[in-house]
């Protein structure tokens, strides 16, 4: 066992960080307004053009083929940097995973560029009102005609939908339940798109309106029927690794840490904690990193590292609320602090990862 | 970077596991004060970090660390890891003590009382800035109350150290180690604590079906193995951390900045291993029920266990106010 960077990685390390420092412009408007996100959009164009928005993409769909490890380390130096929040998330760290496994080479070479530029910019689109935490019993369903698919229903808490460009979600082909189900890629230009404020007053998420709207076969995503199966392929790196890197509660650990420098005692242990926490989170990750490179599958363990890291952040950014009182609004902690809430509910809220921890890691009775 | 244990680390962790299930069952935790000693001794267990020109096997804390934790799992009784991690930093060149014929018990700095002193042939108490070592004969035990019944503590006193008092700060390559042995070793405990509930789990029934089977019990359990999963990498680091600035002379160390990371490395891995280890011991005895709140059900030695170590070699909040003293002091990025 060793935790050495090599020579390389730390090269990387340091290239990035340069980079960084001379070009990220701090906080921006909020992604959920128009200006915001022409702005969050601008941001990433700037970084594709350093081909650092995706690095561990292959070379040919705009990134430089980094390992995992490497990602990680551009993690921590990004969110260190107080880099602005990535309205390209959806897209690079849930769609494209999925893409790179269960596409076509003509799909993979149509998307990937246009995502790593952020001239396209994606919303998932999961959840429906009577489908949350048991999405198998989603209803919105696509029906053969010539060509390609009409895509009929309605999905909810479709976030980034407001200002996205696509979107991609599962939809029903035949069968009940888990079968039938097909992973489908869709423009959001025909689809109606209802805004839903968020906690903030600001429209994070949307309502989505399928009334017929046409999608060609070239957008359906891994075998029509096997929605399912390539969804849940992906969801553990979604939950486990890539969908929130260590690098951000490492950056926001360190900036408590500090704000908590001359708190009572009882609030000074909490913020401990925090650090320790964000620690453990990251030599997690480096050690579940090293585990994917090396072939394994992680699996449901995944599930842990969702549980760990979405809570962590819930702690954080209550502390913080409790460090600054009545100044906490007037500060970027609140803003941290509704998202932060938000953690432990999406990608599978934290009572379904604790029954797959209880069920497929512990062994206990279904 | 590289995550996992060598062959040899994890076939010493065998050889000790197959050693600790053959001679120190939860039974003998109730009929012996050594269980397994003398065959850990064979084993070379007390010898691990004992240089070889000591006839010792020289490995580093990193190479003993899952043999170390296997020693909780098993709620081994004895001054464990002040004999097999301590004694070999703190009694330098001292004979007997790779074979295990010298037993050591430690009263470090902050403490009050010295656990299993009367079982030690050699003791090394902590008064004020100094520390004594002294040979059992030299001292008077008494007895004093604890919370772990195979941990027994004592008060010392003595009124003439045999051997030359050396100062405390001569003892802190010892004390860390042996803060991160502790912390392998509340993992083990923790470990466990969480197979035995979820067997526990699995077999109890009640409403005419397994208790493991509701919600209100799978989410305490999985909180449990979220806690270990995540402790577990922090007291690997910690090893790590004390093997790699041993490397270094003092000054060189504290140049590159390892000495501020070491402190802050093994703080770290006390308070979240400890953390872990109290969670499953709270969360056992629910899952227990009744059963679990009696002196017949063996788990209350290792709900004691997890007690007892957690509050070893520094509390929870006391390494947490450490590290975050070592924070606030350090760079202001965690990583060169």
């Amino acid at each position: 066992m060793d935790l050495d960077f090599t020579r390389a990685e730390q090269d990387f390390r340091a290239e990035v960080r340069d980079w960084l420092t001379a070009h990220s412009p701090g906080t921006l408007p909020s992604m959920d307004t128009r200006a915001g996100f022409e702005a969050h959009r601008a941001w990433e164009e700037l970084l594709a053009g350093a081909r650092l928005s995706a690095v561990s993409w292959p070379p040919e769909y705009g990134g430089r083929g980094a390992s995992l490890t490497e990602w990680l380390i551009f993690e921590e130096e990004y969110w260190a940097a107080g880099a602005p929040g990535r309205v390209t998330q959806n897209g690079i760290f849930l769609l494209a995973p999925t893409l790179m496994r269960f596409g076509t080479e003509e799909q993979r070479r149509r998307w990937l560029p246009g995502m790593a530029q952020a001239r396209e910019v994606w919303a998932q689109a999961w959840s429906e009102p009577e489908a949350g935490s048991d999405l198998a019993a989603l209803t919105s369903r696509a029906e053969r005609v010539d060509g390609g698919w009409l895509l009929h229903g309605q999905k909810t808490w479709s976030s980034r939908a407001v200002y996205a460009s696509h979107g991609f979600g599962l939809f029903r082909t035949s069968g009940t339940r888990h079968k039938g189900l097909t992973y489908f890629l869709f423009p959001l230009d025909e689809v109606a798109v209802r805004p839903i404020a968020q906690l903030d007053g600001l429209p994070g998420f949307a309502e989505l309106f399928f009334d017929g709207v046409f999608v060609p076969d070239s957008m359906v995503l891994g075998e029509v029927g096997e929605g399912w199966r390539v969804a849940m392929a992906t969801t553990s790196s979604e939950r486990g690794l890539t969908l929130r890197s260590p690098g951000r509660f490492l950056a926001t650990a360190d900036r408590l840490v500090r704000l908590a420098r001359d708190a009572d005692p009882v609030l000074a242990d909490r913020a401990a904690r925090c650090w320790i926490d964000a620690e453990a989170y990251r030599l997690h990750t480096f050690a579940t990193a090293r585990r994917i490179e090396t072939g394994e599958e992680i699996g449901s363990a995944s599930s842990m590292g969702k549980v760990f890291w979405s809570e962590l952040d819930v702690r954080m950014h209550t502390l913080a609320m409790d460090l600054l009182g009545d100044r906490a609004a007037e500060t970027p902690w609140f803003d941290g602090f509704l998202f932060s809430l938000a953690g432990p509910i999406y990608a599978g809220t934290n009572e379904i990862q604790r029954n797959i921890i209880a069920e497929r890691v512990l062994g206990l009775p279904r | 970077m590289n995550f996992a244990f060598t062959d040899d680390q994890l076939a010493l962790a065998s050889t000790v596991r197959d050693v600790l299930r053959a001679h120190c069952p939860p039974s003998a935790l109730r009929t012996e004060r050594l269980p397994a000693w003398d065959r850990l001794a064979e084993v070379g267990f007390f010898a691990m970090l004992v240089p070889s020109e000591n006839d010792g096997l020289g490995l580093r804390l990193i190479d003993a660390l899952p043999a170390l934790e296997e020693s909780g799992r098993a709620c081994l009784p004895g001054p464990v890891v002040e004999t097999a991690v301590a004694a070999p930093y703190l009694l330098e060149g001292a004979p007997k003590l790779a074979s295990g014929a010298v037993r050591v018990a430690v009263l470090p700095p902050g403490q009050t009382y010295t656990p299993d002193a009367d079982l030690a042939d050699l003791l090394v108490v902590a008064r004020g800035h100094r520390l004594h070592v002294l040979p059992r004969e030299a001292v008077r035990l008494t007895p004093r109350p604890g919370t772990d019944p195979c941990r027994r503590l004592f008060e010392v006193s003595f009124t003439h150290a045999m051997e030359a008092a050396v100062a405390t700060a001569a003892a802190v390559p010892a004390l860390r180690r042996a803060t991160v042995a502790t912390a392998a070793q509340l993992i083990g405990v923790a470990r466990e604590l969480l197979a035995v509930s979820v067997a526990h789990a699995r077999t109890r029934t009640q409403f005419g079906t397994p208790i493991g089977s509701f919600q209100a019990v799978k989410h305490q359990l999985a909180n449990v193995a979220v806690a270990i999963e995540f402790a577990a990498p922090l007291v690997h680091r910690a090893a790590l951390s004390v093997d790699a600035a041993d490397d270094l002379p003092e000054e060189t160390a504290q140049a590159a900045g390892a000495v501020d990371g070491r402190d802050r490395d093994v703080s770290a891995a006390k308070a979240a291993a400890g953390e872990a280890a109290v969670l499953a011991a709270r969360t056992a005895l629910q899952v227990h029920g009744a059963i679990g709140y009696t002196e017949e059900l063996d788990l209350r030695f290792w709900l004691a266990r997890a007690w007892s170590l957690s509050d070893a070699y520094g509390s929870t909040a006391a390494h947490r106010a450490r590290l975050r003293a070592a924070v606030l002091d350090g760079p202001p990025r965690r990583y060169p």
